[in-house]
């Protein structure tokens, strides 16, 4: 069968340019952030390997880096769990109680989480600032929640939709409140569905930039992602090793979380997006 | 349900009042504020002053809107064709049984899960004139015979962002697909190779229709995010050289920068009014009301 051994041989070619096209970046990243000056692609042959970027990125004070990661790490963490807990209440209302006019509540949501987010910065920045919240982690913390509700509930009602309503029924007669079923039934049962919207939740947080660069001054609620786009050298030249360097510590995890939990994302991105 | 009583009711209203309320108070307030707002001259420092349709009479003799406008839907059609195509055939290749398929999904995961300020950060790297990748892989394989000032002139920015953001959505749109993919029966592939069909003939009869509103779905899915590009051009080229790749919210953003958050606003609303009747289209199409919750 030439057309069989035709089509494997672009398979096979297919695999290969797949994980090169996605993996040579972060590669180059990881080799820039080990040798000690970035221009080692003009002077192959005498690269000098050396922990020195993260060495200085993880110990100056002057860079921030390690305030920056906390900053996201809290304001992330907050976000997703608060997240979970409103979009696991709105999900349990829409698909238990009968709430009258769910469906549009849902499209309602739905068209919120396509709304360009430079049409609230502007405004979102005046109320901040009446409230006093600029450089705050309350300032980002609030618009992160409600800019990660709509994915979060979409992907929660396809989950809690698939859980047999009899379950709720028994607990009932049990004499279990909504609260206890959802927390103690609906919640367990969908775990997987919980966990792949927490996953999610601390990504689109972690990431956001425009909130962050708009909302926060400094280094006490600046996020990694807006530090590390801001990042300067001392002497305004551009510090590529050290960039570099806190790229690679912050993407670490986020590509071992995404290796380990694919299904879960996968799952995640494909129910909040199209559905059936 | 049988067993609705008056307290249910009641119990549903409270279950769901949380999320009305955070999407009430900071995402519609703010969008409503931002449409009041670009009815008057909001400088800082100014008096603030109701100027009805002044901010649009200034946006429609504005040669930099419009400059804005142009980029946006150049980049728009230039990427997300690329990003679908890429995809699809991305998609294509993991629906087969191939070796080493969990971790070749991972892989394309990857670019889509890091920061998108931290993968403009490394592009910009990647593009650097003297020492960057894109340079030194363009001399080697002899695609150029001297370094591309790929982020100082305008077709090379533009063509910067569009590798940039390619290389960072393919991901999206390859795992979209793949669902899509993956609901096709086998039967169908199995019975049209008994009939004799070759590959390329299962690929346009069975394939292409069946996907066909998938593929929709990511188009224009992608066409509303592209539509706000903002983080990749803010880090990796600024807008510049010149403003040849200011996006809409770019602009709007430099506007809000310089304190003028009537006109900033104004260019927000008209991005929101395009950005919103995509939307409406995009949920008509995406027949979501038929899953049945």
């Amino acid at each position: 069968m030439i057309e069989e051994r035709f089509k494997s041989v672009l398979i096979w070619i297919g695999c290969v340019f797949i994980a090169v096209f996605c993996l040579t970046p972060f590669l180059y990243m990881i080799v820039i952030s080990l040798s000690s000056s970035p221009d080692f692609l003009t002077k192959l042959g005498e690269i000098e390997f050396s922990f020195k970027n993260y060495y200085s990125v993880l110990t100056s004070k002057s860079l921030h880096f390690v305030d920056y990661l906390r900053n996201s790490i809290i304001i992330s963490g907050v976000s997703a769990f608060f997240c979970i807990i409103i979009a696991g209440l709105a999900a349990y209302s829409i698909t238990r109680l009968d709430l009258p006019g769910k469906m549009l509540i849902l499209f309602f949501v739905l068209a919120v989480s396509m709304f360009p987010q430079i049409s609230l910065v502007g405004y979102l920045f005046k109320f901040m600032s009446s409230l006093g919240w600029i450089n705050t982690y309350f300032a980002l913390i609030f618009p992160y929640i409600a800019w990660i509700l709509p994915l979060s509930l979409w992907i929660l009602v396809s989950y809690f939709a698939q859980i047999p309503k009899d379950l709720d029924k028994a607990a009932l007669i049990d004499g279990c409140t909504r609260w206890q079923i959802l927390l103690k039934v609906i919640f367990p049962v969908a775990a997987p569905g919980i966990f792949s919207v927490s996953l999610l939740s601390f990504i689109f947080a972690f990431n956001e930039f425009m909130f962050a660069l708009m909302l926060t001054i400094d280094y006490r609620s600046r996020t990694i992602p807006v530090g590390i786009a801001l990042f300067q050298g001392l002497h305004g030249e551009i510090p590529w090793g050290n960039i570099m360097a806190g790229s690679t510590i912050v993407v670490i995890p986020v590509v071992l979380l995404t290796i380990i939990f694919q299904r879960y994302i996968i799952q995640g991105l494909t129910r909040g997006s199209i559905k059936g | 349900m049988s067993y609705r009583t008056f307290s249910e009711a009641k119990q549903s209203y409270t279950f769901i009042l949380p999320l009305i309320i955070f999407i009430l108070a900071f995402i519609l307030l703010p969008v409503v504020g931002t449409f009041i707002n670009s009815f008057f001259r909001d400088i800082s420092f100014l008096q603030r002053k109701f100027i009805m349709f002044g901010n649009y009479k200034q946006l429609f003799n504005d040669p930099g809107f419009y400059g804005a406008i142009r980029f946006t839907i150049l980049f728009i059609v230039v990427s997300v064709t690329i990003e679908i195509i890429l995809g699809l055939i991305f998609a294509l290749i993991l629906n087969e049984t191939i070796p080493f398929r969990g971790f070749l999904r991972a892989c394309v995961l990857l670019p889509w899960a890091i920061p998108s300020a931290i993968s403009a950060r490394l592009w910009e790297l990647i593009y650097n004139y003297n020492y960057g990748l894109a340079n030194f892989i363009c001399i080697k394989s002899g695609i150029s015979t001297g370094p591309i000032n790929w982020l100082g002139s305008s077709v090379g920015a533009f063509f910067g962002l569009v590798i940039a953001d390619v290389w960072k959505t393919t991901p999206f749109v390859t795992i979209i697909l793949l669902a899509g993919l993956s609901a096709i029966p086998t039967e169908l592939y199995l019975q049209a190779k008994v009939d004799g069909t070759n590959s390329l003939q299962r690929f346009y009869k069975i394939t292409m229709p069946l996907l066909k509103p998938v593929l929709v779905v990511a188009l224009l899915f992608r066409t509303i995010d592209a539509l706000r590009i903002f983080d990749l051009i803010y880090v990796l080229t600024h807008g510049g050289p010149g403003g040849a790749t200011t996006s809409l919210s770019l602009y709007a953003y430099k506007y809000y920068l310089a304190g003028d958050f009537g006109y900033g606003s104004a260019v927000s609303v008209i991005l929101f009014v395009i950005s919103f009747t995509l939307s409406i289209i995009y949920i008509k199409l995406a027949r979501f009301g038929e899953s049945g919750i």
